[in-house]
């Protein structure tokens, strides 16, 4: 396992999605030499995998309305969203879905004809609290999009590297050089020196059982935390939603689009918004849960919604395996927070600075879920702004590496430094005693996942959670051992599980008010005048640092107006 | 418990189920003739071998599995 294979080029993109492949793409267009390298296969792996989503358009023509747009996702966002990041979303959607066009992607509605408007998916109470979105979006076909994109990248002259799990990333001179990590397969060293680099390594969960998603362990933001980049957003969790009796249907389809009706345990209402919130948890913490999904007070047009939609998206429907079949009826259990351990999409990530996706780390440009962007702001809007907000981070990115790594100098790498990574990358396969991966990723679950740590919050629950965290940090990770390079593999992952953790219950303990995806059961206001910031988390001595950036002043909302008009949502007991 | 079995009566040896799967459950066996499951403790239940696997070998159980956790290892 000592062979070291040496890749050189001139962008490196560490991460084959949706992003990384639009980033890899556009790079390459200017002419020079890029490499994705991807801890699965690119083009399968990460969030494209369940990336059956919403593609945003966005066109004035149609009657897309830019203003509304802006309102709305700023209202959603709780004023934490980048109103630069989401104008140029806005502007740059319908070029991202002509590339996919172009590309050979299929989707299930005339391009000439966009449908889409939320009520075209959406019925039931749940849908009458929203009006429409005030952008089109377009329904992706499952799986069908990101193994388009790889076959874009391969015809084009992009290299690809499969199946390495990239563990640190190279700094010489206080710049960005590369990266470097192991072959699961052979156990191999891979060394990539680049001129510049871009992370599209996607989120980060605990490996939950509730979607699948379990490939990703926030190995971008990790990585780049070590190197000593800015990570924002963490105390905003996902709070995707899915089936308690098969986690990891893939068919919840349905259950996002359609019939979006939900009911306590003793059968009372308590559908929350139409952006993503803390509904379900706030029921359970209740005690009222656990929460089901009631297709029984479907009505036959909601039905017959539901079968349109499946059908526009041609999900694989596996629904009769777990014996569900929404055209009868049935109340299902649901889980919330199924993707447990995920941040807020494009919220959470590396810090970015500019609007071509440069990090503070000269060299290292940032896209997709591991991008800091802060596009939604303290909560997900949802439909647009996932997918395509990868693919257009994604293509700024690709274009501001390519801009840097046109002026940058041959890449030069430290023999001392890679010879110090390579250590801590086999450490793991030489230990004779310590604890297995497997185990520690499970007490971690058993400390985050939990509804009271990750979703209702508490200042006194979230130390107790730190406390065993700092713990397992300082006395497991360091004696983490594995037999092969596939354990090898996942005492890696472990680990940026754990930092991704800390991260996550320090940002969470700072930011003391509730808004939009954090709620603080001690703090259940909003606090404008302190908080109308973002948080960061920051390699300081070695030790975790944490910091504010305040929300510019143009952006903030009008103080005068009533606190109920600037927050629509209510929390608990606030 | 996920993936349940991929049948070796079935299995053409094509590989692309190992390529499917980012988890790394499933392997090549030693001689390189037939997908075989090596790490069912890492399955996500995500299918996406099932999907795309050409001849239909594969099966994956949508029964909850989560390792025994056990005091200490």
């Amino acid at each position: 396992m000592s062979q070291a294979r040496v890749v050189e080029t001139d962008v490196l993109v560490i991460g084959g999605g949706i992003a990384g492949c639009f980033a890899a793409i556009k790079a390459k267009e200017q002419g020079l030499d890029v490499t994705i390298v991807d801890k699965a296969y690119a083009g399968k792996s990460g969030s494209s995998i369940a990336a059956g989503g919403w593609w945003m358009v966005f066109n004035p023509e149609w009657g897309h309305d830019h203003d509304a747009s802006m309102e709305d996702v700023t209202v959603n966002g709780e004023y934490l969203n980048n109103r630069d990041w989401d104008e140029i979303i806005l502007k740059e959607a319908w070029a991202t879905y002509r590339d996919l066009v172009s590309w050979g992607v299929e989707f299930p509605v005339a391009s000439d004809k966009i449908e889409g408007y939320w009520d075209t998916y959406f019925t039931g109470p749940r849908a009458a609290r929203a009006p429409n979105l005030p952008w089109g979006i377009v329904p992706l076909r499952h799986r069908k999009t990101s193994p388009v994109l790889r076959t874009q990248a391969e015809k084009v002259g992009i290299k690809i590297v499969d199946r390495i799990m990239i563990t640190d990333l190279l700094k010489q001179d206080g710049k960005m050089v590369g990266a470097v990590g192991f072959s699961y397969d052979t156990g191999d060293l891979h060394v990539f020196k680049a001129k510049a680099t871009i992370t599209s390594g996607g989120n980060n969960c605990f490996r939950s059982p509730g979607f699948h998603t379990a490939c990703l362990t926030g190995d971008a933001e990790a990585m780049a935390y070590r190197a000593g980049a800015e990570i924002t957003g963490k105390e905003f969790p996902d709070t995707h939603f899915n089936l308690a009796n098969y986690p990891a249907w893939k068919s919840n389809a349905e259950l996002y689009a359609a019939y979006m009706y939900f009911t306590d345990a003793e059968g009372e209402s308590i559908n929350g918004t139409v952006g993503f919130d803390l509904f379900m948890e706030f029921a359970v913490h209740a005690g009222r849960g656990p929460v089901i999904w009631d297709l029984d007070a479907a009505a036959p047009g909601d039905v017959e919604a539901m079968r349109e939609y499946v059908r526009k998206r041609a999900n694989p429907v596996e629904a009769e395996r777990i014996g569900l079949d929404y055209t009868r009826g049935g109340k299902y259990p649901c889980i919330g927070g199924s993707a447990a351990g995920v941040s807020s999409q494009q919220t959470s990530g590396v810090w970015v600075v500019d609007t071509k996706c440069a990090t503070s780390l000269p060299g290292l440009y940032a896209a997709g879920d591991s991008c800091g962007a802060r596009v939604c702001g303290a909560s997900h809007r949802g439909p647009g702004f996932g997918v395509t907000g990868a693919a257009v981070t994604g293509k700024r990115a690709g274009l501001g590496a390519a801009e840097y790594a046109l002026q940058a100098e041959k890449p030069v790498t430290d023999e001392k430094e890679l010879a110090r990574l390579k250590e801590l990358i086999y450490a793991p396969a030489q230990r004779r005693s310590g604890f297995s991966p497997r185990w520690v990723t499970q007490v971690l679950q058993n400390t985050m996942i939990p509804y009271f740590i990750l979703y209702i919050k508490h200042g006194e629950r979230l130390q107790a959670a730190l406390t065993i965290v700092e713990f397992m940090r300082d006395h497991l990770v360091p004696k983490l051992m594995a037999k092969d390079p596939h354990e090898l593999r996942l005492t890696h992952e472990t680990a940026n599980m754990v930092l991704n953790a800390e991260m996550i219950l320090r940002a969470s303990l700072f930011r003391t008010e509730s808004r939009g995806l954090h709620y603080r059961e001690d703090y259940p206001r909003r606090d404008d005048p302190t908080w109308l910031a973002w948080t960061k988390v920051k390699k300081k001595q070695g030790r975790m640092n944490i910091l504010k950036e305040p929300v510019p002043r143009e952006w903030w909302p009008d103080l005068f107006k009533p606190y109920q008009q600037r927050y629509p949502e209510r929390f608990p007991r606030e | 418990m996920s993936i349940e079995r991929i049948d070796p009566e079935l299995c053409t040896g094509c590989g692309i189920c190992v390529n499917s799967c980012p988890m790394d459950v499933i392997r090549m066996d030693e001689k390189g003739e037939k997908a075989i499951i090596k790490y069912p403790e890492e399955c996500m239940c995500c299918d996406y071998c099932e999907l795309d696997c050409p001849v239909d070998a594969i099966y994956v159980s949508p029964e909850k599995y989560a390792p025994l956790m056990v005091s200490w290892c």
